[in-house]
């Protein structure tokens, strides 16, 4: 019979991995309106980075608010043009708290459709594309709170509805941004058809390795 | 930390185990035609029910008027619903009496429209509330907010909707209908995570 105390430690785990997956589900429905404000106020003021598709990486929570506000939003008073569209849905999470309670891991899937312009970000004709990829994140608890202390998304394709991705792996992507350039560059921009297997951070569950 | 706190924090958790598995459950049921299922997944004090501009139905006998129609009714092999309940987020209130949820349903379908068969998906956001009766949890109030319903071939940005379906016996209009490219924003149940706001 487990002792109060273990009890707790236990307790603990579960709602730690509940309040994760509802951190990356909210980052989700945040992202996906476009709030991009609130999406830095999910990341610690100790985050280390983000990175997503071929951005490069954007480190440290000043760089991080420079990705999303300058970068992503296309400056802080910038409005969404109308129609577009980027749903990207936080699939599968598997979620992985560290032994001290204090730090965690996430592997999930996302899975996008969107009507944007992909010859530039913020402006030119609307297309209908699919997009799939994976998120590799890391979680930190600070006063009690989880906050995203790591994001990393790597992009399987990004295609138009009419194509697919046999046919057209990637639109929209040309590389780091020349104006508000990231400060490593991509780690992981292997597309498809490249076959490259995104590592888990997670171990085997019956085999420990 | 004393037994009592670690009660409701176990209890907090089951609690939201059981109203995601009340609503995955309610997809399950919907998907697979099992609508006297459905029906009985609603609190007798329902709120009301509101699905894409069908409109509004007050209470637990209009929740029967809305699926009762539909029950023991068989669909011929080629129909189909498959509305996956995704990426849903729980909000117990403080008392632990009743809850809210958000969720996406990215959908595929198969079904008649205008005399012939076709291949549509759609794309929604539920902003349910829940209510705890007897120790279990119900639908006190499901509505489902449309964001496209397309043809497979043609795609959201062709056909954003197939074709508006308010229907004439609902007790009021429909009170959100924004389908894309409207940038509706359906409201968040919750409050940021991190500022609180």
């Amino acid at each position: 019979m487990a002792t109060l105390e273990e009890l707790q430690k236990r307790i603990q785990r579960l709602e730690d991995i509940k309040q994760i997956e509802r951190l990356q589900r909210i980052y989700g429905y945040y992202q996906d309106y476009g709030e991009w404000e609130k999406v830095v106020a999910l990341f610690s003021d100790n985050a280390e980075s983000v990175e997503e598709c071929d951005y490069g990486v954007y480190k440290g929570k000043e760089s991080i608010r420079k990705y999303y506000i300058d970068l992503i939003k296309g400056g802080k008073d910038a409005q969404p043009r109308v129609g577009y569209m980027s749903i990207g849905m936080q699939i599968q999470g598997v979620v992985t708290v560290d032994p001290d309670g204090r730090t965690a891991k996430g592997r999930w899937y996302g899975f996008f459709v969107e009507a944007r312009s992909t010859l530039h970000r913020h402006e030119g004709e609307l297309r209908q594309l699919w997009a799939h990829g994976i998120y590799e994140n890391e979680y930190v608890k600070e006063g009690g709170k989880w906050k995203i202390k790591k994001l990393h998304f790597f992009l399987n394709f990004r295609t138009p509805y009419e194509d697919g991705w046999l046919k057209t792996p990637v639109v929209g992507h040309s590389g780091p941004s020349p104006d508000i350039p990231p400060d490593a560059p991509p780690t992981t921009w292997r597309p498809y058809p490249f076959g490259y297997h995104f590592p888990v951070h997670f171990k085997h569950p019956i085999t420990g390795k | 930390m004393d037994l009592e706190e670690l009660e409701k924090q176990v209890t907090n958790l089951e609690d939201i185990n059981e109203i995601e598995n009340l609503q995955k459950m309610y997809g399950y049921y919907f998907d697979n035609a099992m609508f006297q299922e459905v029906i009985d997944l609603f609190s007798e004090n329902t709120e009301s029910v509101e699905i894409t501009d069908h409109g509004v139905f007050r209470g637990k006998g209009a929740v029967v008027r809305m699926y009762g129609g539909m029950v023991g009714m068989k669909r011929p092999g080629w129909m189909f619903f498959e509305v996956m309940q995704s990426q849903g987020v729980i909000h117990i209130s403080t008392d632990g009496r009743t809850a809210t949820g958000r969720w996406y349903t990215p959908s595929f379908e198969c079904r008649p429209f205008g005399g012939t068969k076709k291949q549509t998906w759609q794309f929604g956001v539920y902003d349910n509330e829940y209510i705890k009766e007897n120790g279990r949890w119900y639908f006190k109030k499901l509505h489902w907010n449309l964001t496209y319903w397309t043809s497979f071939e043609r795609g959201f940005l062709k056909v954003p909707r197939l074709s508006d379906t308010p229907f004439p016996h609902a007790d009021a209009p429909a009170t959100a209908y924004h389908p894309y490219p409207s940038g509706y924003r359906v409201p968040y149940p919750f409050k940021h995570p991190v500022t609180g706001e």
